[in-house]
């Protein structure tokens, strides 16, 4: 019924695929796609709310992302962004407007007709009220307009930087049909389970317990695509078990770094499996040491500097990390070319400096060689937090301040830090969403209420930041825009409100059989519609 | 004599010596492994025998097998003790006010020990100490949560039976408080057949211990041979020796004291044969 | 039948203050816990502080204690067991999707203890102080001082790595679910390793209660006079011997019941079999407090229904303790 895929996308594909990291031989990346086939992959979670317009998270995206499409999406290529609902954007001069031409032609999966009233259903319904990164990034929306259906015009109360609804538009821009959603109670909604949107697989089952289906659009906007048939999430919470089906073929794809990072040495050596390193960097986690300044000693500067001295970074990335990670030097991924700036005065690893510095900032060493003792909470979210957070006792231990480890379960730790302030350190993991403004200048910005998650309760309130942060957020030009966040990354280096470690993303392990992964920076979290099986 | 015949018996040889080793080698933790036993000294993951700096290896992040080890014996014999101690005061304390105050307290009191006997005990614990944060003292709590009841009961049948005895009439005449009678003179007598719980809930703390630390409950500030266990867990298909280890070392915990648990019964039952 | 009748009306009226309690103080835990199911939801989506408001207001979490244990009672009078939101469906749902895989795998480890422990038992017990008692005795002790999860462990390297003789974990295989007697197999297969983990920890049990029942059986009176009479040894053993000595072995049956969920939460982790165990543990860490109370119930249950079977039994075992008809 469709036509084969044509020679223009097939060099598309070509030009993503060919960077993947320790792939096997370049000769199969330039085989003809294949049409077929259903890819069987390992889920670790089942969302509860699996609505990405709604639950802007990781775990969402990893399903509902070939359902339910965003304005654009991140690539390597070009300017970073390729159209999907939206064809072309521009911003007003003023920042007060963003122009979005859509795609005409497409069709919901149940039938009706996608149009620019739909964008402004969710932008205005659902991205500014209900979802957890839009209700900062779109809080001075004040109206949609749709001239006709292929036009939506944001109109913003604020003058608000288009470069930030640039850089949002991958992870906060998921379009959801206003018809089904319009008039009902949208958080609960029975299509935030069983989903309807435009993209290239259609929804079709969940198994609570036991795996999600997907299956091919036949309707799909990029006709020829998908080239799977369907796609089969197995819910598979044990690293083991995932390892293992990778190795026996039962599943092709392990995302996420499910895979635990000790067996993939081993597993790459196996036959027709590849570990692929690429394809995150819009996902970009960074490791961190949240300090609490309520505390006298944590909030005099030196300390502070003082404790990020007595961080050997590059073992923590090696030996933590097994290598899978970059050494941070600040709250910008180095990935960020945007805004990455390495211009900081970071400390670096030297104990002897920060030995001194304590010296200086009064706190000397008492007769069992202990300057001062610290509540040091690492949080459970990750193998490698807690695990760093073993380290960083040892380390804080050489330079002669004590640290007891407090360890709670997810919701213990997200109420002791970010509710109660009970803590003085801990180890956090904060996510990097490609600009400040999404999700990282929140963890400097002062005067926060208490009880917000992942943001900054640490009793940090240093009035040239918070300015810095607050021109950022109107600065319409991209340019000054970057350089305000060039000065920010600098206050932020020679301040260490939070001492930034390392940056890391996630590591799949594939079957050779699958092709074109890791063909943009959020692959994981793409719409897989040009992923294809070699038979 | 006969009693100490008895203990000293095959079993009971066999398990003083195994516990004797685990004690000592506690004892002798910092002398042979000076220093913090979770600090990261060497190479990640070197293999047991083949370096001598590290006898039985380094784990993952690079610590010393042997220190870690014989540092947890610290911990392992400090939870059992302190288990044993409040589980058999919270145990005596509730099967004496049961036993001797009998009526609608003991009713209650028998139906909360049926409460506690009929939850899985183990999940009780879990929760426990998840939610009150893992530390010394929150294992120890939830260890005794579920093994209260043994000497409860135990010890409520004891005096019931010892009640009816003259020597309880005869103090009452003498106008002592209840109380008194009750903690001052009925108890001792009481005593013994609880005594030979004593090792039975060691043992039981100690590997109610290990797999609270090996769900990652345990005390993140010292060593416990279950964490080893949960540590090595990640690299059990290249180095299960790190799991192997500790795991060992439980086993031959366990094991000598239920023997010395075993030869101690049969010392104390002989006696009470004599009697 | 009537002592049976008396037995099960006391049984089941000491039950209620027993669930009651249990409901009560898994409550008041629960409670006491910092953090509350929102701040688990939070840690996966994050939120500003109006969606943490609105979650709380939502999910009734920013009721009262009594409020919410009122709400909670009065649903369970309903026999309704609430909604889970760590899940997004109702308890019952949950837990009796989990619940056949524990039962599966808790009741094969006990079958399995139960006849190879007692006939080991027997075989020990018959001749004390022989070779293959001292071998089966010595067995008995390592294995009962063994840790449940360190010897699932052992068990996963030694024959599903090193042999690759079994999988490495799950309750089945997940390429594509098979079905009718394939599936069957490829369960059992899946169950042979968590089942001998715990299996074989029990067998310990049996073992040394059999043995000492036999010792004890066999020095008795009756026992004499009947190897006085020229009865055949093994005639004896299993017909009078092991019968009097299954007495304090079926009790055991009926302890382990309680401790049916308890012992199978490490071997759960272990093998990854999504069981009953687990989703208690996932529901103290999610703060879901109406699926950790269907937990504890739904078990409470089925070691009061398990203790009363072992009452019967053992009133239909020993004549001392006769069933009038």
């Amino acid at each position: 019924m469709k036509s084969r895929p044509s020679r223009r996308s097939v060099l598309a594909g070509l030009l993503g695929s060919g960077t993947a990291a320790s792939l096997p031989g370049a000769v199969w990346a330039q085989a003809a796609p294949r049409r077929g086939g259903t890819l069987i992959v390992a889920a670790d979670s089942e969302p509860r709310n699996l609505n990405p317009a709604i639950v802007a998270s990781n775990g969402v995206f990893y399903v509902a992302s070939k359902v339910i499409e965003p304005l654009a999406e991140q690539t390597y290529e070009g300017n970073g962004l390729a159209p999907r609902l939206a064809t072309a954007w521009h911003g007003s001069p003023d920042g007060r407007s963003v122009t979005f031409t859509l795609r005409p032609d497409v069709t919901w999966h149940d039938g009706r007709p996608f149009s620019s009233a739909d964008v402004a259903f969710s932008a205005l319904e659902v991205w500014k009220k209900l979802q957890n990164l839009g209700r900062v990034v779109f809080k001075d929306l004040e109206a949609v307009d749709t001239p006709d259906a292929t036009t939506a015009v944001l109109r913003f109360a604020k003058p608000t930087p288009f470069q930030l609804i640039q850089n949002a538009l991958p992870a906060l821009t998921a379009v959801v049909p206003k018809h089904v959603y319009e008039g009902s109670d949208i958080n609960a909604n029975p299509a935030n389970t069983r989903l309807i949107g435009t993209g290239p697989f259609r929804f079709v089952e969940h198994r609570p317990g036991q795996f999600y289906r997907l299956e091919r659009n036949p309707n799909y906007w990029d006709s020829g695509k998908p080239y799977l048939d369907a796609i089969v999430y197995r819910v598979l919470p044990d690293p083991g078990a995932v390892a293992a089906a990778i190795e026996a073929n039962q599943i092709q794809l392990a995302a996420f770094s499910s895979v635990p990072l000790a067996d993939l040495a081993r597993i790459g050596r196996v036959p027709g499996v590849a570990v692929v390193t690429k394809g995150y960097e819009g996902i970009t986690y960074q490791l961190t040491v949240e300090i609490n300044h309520r505390r006298k000693e944590l909030a005099d500067v030196r300390v502070r500097r003082a404790i990020s001295h007595a961080i050997d970074r590059k073992f923590v990335v090696d030996t933590v990390f097994l290598g899978y990670a970059e050494t941070a030097t600040g709250p910008v991924p180095k990935f960020d070319k945007q805004f990455h700036t390495a211009d900081v005065t970071t400390p670096g690893f030297d104990p002897r400096r920060a030995e001194a510095l304590l010296d200086e900032a009064g706190y000397r060493r008492g007769g069992d060689g202990v300057r001062f003792k610290l509540r040091l909470l690492p949080a459970p979210f990750f193998e490698q937090t807690r695990q760093f957070g073993d380290y960083l006792r040892q380390a804080l231990r050489a330079v002669g301040i004590d640290a007891e480890i407090v360890r709670n379960d997810t919701p213990g730790h997200l109420r002791a830090v970010y509710t109660d302030h009970a803590f003085d350190l801990t180890v956090g993991s904060p996510v990097y969403r490609n600009d400040p403004a999404i999700s990282t200048t929140i963890l400097y910005q002062g005067g926060l209420p208490p009880g917000v998650p992942f943001s900054n309760q640490y009793g940090y309130n240093d009035p040239q930041m918070n300015a810095l942060i607050a021109k950022a957020a109107e600065t319409v030009d991209a340019g000054e825009r970057s350089r305000i966040y060039r000065d920010f990354q600098k206050l932020a280096g020679e301040q260490q409100p939070i001492i930034h470690v390392a940056e890391f993303t996630f590591i799949s392990v594939t079957r050779d059989r699958l092709r074109n992964v890791a063909n943009n920076p959020r692959w994981a979290t793409s719409n897989w519609a040009d992923a294809w099986l070699a038979s | 004599m006969r009693a100490a015949n008895r203990f000293f018996s095959g079993g009971g040889i066999v398990g003083t010596m195994l516990v004797a080793g685990v004690a000592i080698a506690a004892l002798l933790a910092p002398v042979v492994a000076p220093g913090d036993p979770l600090a990261l000294i060497g190479r990640p993951l070197i293999e047991p025998f083949t370096d001598w700096r590290f006898p039985l290896g380094t784990d993952r992040l690079g610590r010393d097998v042997l220190a870690e080890l014989l540092h947890g014996a610290r911990a392992t014999l400090i939870v059992g003790g302190a288990a044993m101690l409040a589980t058999l005061i919270v145990g005596i304390v509730i099967g004496t006010l049961a036993g001797f105050i009998g009526g609608t307290v003991d009713e209650a009191l028998m139906r909360l020990a049926d409460a506690f006997q009929s939850v899985p005990t183990f999940i009780l614990a879990l929760a426990f100490v998840s939610i009150a944060g893992p530390s010394l003292t929150s294992v120890v709590i939830a260890v005794s949560l579920g093994a209260w009841t043994a000497p409860a009961r135990v010890l409520r049948a004891e005096i019931l039976s010892l009640r009816r005895r003259e020597f309880v009439d005869a103090y009452r005449v003498l106008g002592m408080a209840p109380l008194h009678i009750a903690f001052r003179e009925v108890l001792p007598n009481a005593l013994p057949p609880v005594i030979t719980l004593a090792a039975v809930i060691v043992a039981n703390a100690i590997l109610v211990e290990a797999a609270l630390s090996f769900l990652g409950l345990g005390n993140p500030n010292s060593v416990t041979w279950g964490a080893m266990i949960a540590e090595g867990r990640a690299v059990f298909r290249s180095a299960p020796f790190l799991s192997a280890i500790p795991g060992v070392a439980i086993v031959v915990t366990v094991l000598g004291v239920n023997l010395l648990g075993d030869a101690a019964n049969d010392a104390i039952n002989a006696r009470q044969a004599q009697v | 039948m009537s002592r049976a009748w008396t037995v099960a009306r006391r049984r089941l009226l000491h039950s209620i203050p027993v669930l009651a309690i249990v409901v009560l103080g898994m409550f008041a835990l629960l409670e006491a816990a910092s953090g509350d199911a929102v701040d688990a939801y939070l840690a996966v989506s994050g939120g500003d502080a109006g969606l943490v408001a609105q979650l709380r207001q939502e999910w009734g979490l920013d009721r009262s204690f009594l409020a919410r244990l009122g709400a909670y009672l009065a649903a369970l009078g309903r026999f309704d067991l609430g909604w889970s939101v760590a899940f997004s469906r109702p308890v019952i749902a949950v837990v009796f999707e989990r619940a056949p895989n524990t039962l599966l795998m808790m009741g094969a480890a006990i079958c399995f203890s139960f006849f190879a422990g007692t006939l080991l038992g027997v075989a020990a017990g018959v001749r004390p102080g022989s070779v293959r008692d001292r071998i089966l005795s010595a067995l008995a002790l390592i294995l009962y001082a063994t840790p449940s999860f360190w010897l699932g462990l052992m068990l996963l390297v030694s024959f599903a790595v090193k042999l690759s003789w079994f999988p490495l974990g799950g309750i089945e295989n997940i390429g594509m679910p098979e079905t009718g007697i394939a599936r069957v197999i490829d369960i059992a297969h899946h169950l042979v390793l968590p089942v001998l983990s715990l299996g074989l920890i029990y067998l310990a049990l049996y073992l040394r209660l059999m043995r000492s029942g036999m010792v004890e059986a066999w020095r008795s009176d009756y026992i004499r006079t009947a190897r006085a009479k020229g009865l055949a040894p093994n005639r004896i053993a299993f017909r009078h011997a092991a019968r009097n000595a299954l007495l304090p072995v079926v009790t055991m049956l009926g302890l382990q019941a309680g401790a049916l969920l308890s012992g199978s939460v490490v071997v759960e982790s272990v093998f990854a079999i999504p069981g009953m165990g687990r989703l208690a543990f996932e529901a103290v860490t999610q703060r879901d407090v109406p699926l950790l109370l269907g937990v504890f119930l739904v078990s409470t249950i089925m070691v009061i229904v398990a203790n009363f079977c072992v009452d019967l039994l053992y009133a239909q075992l020993d004549p001392r303790v006769a069933v009038e008809d």
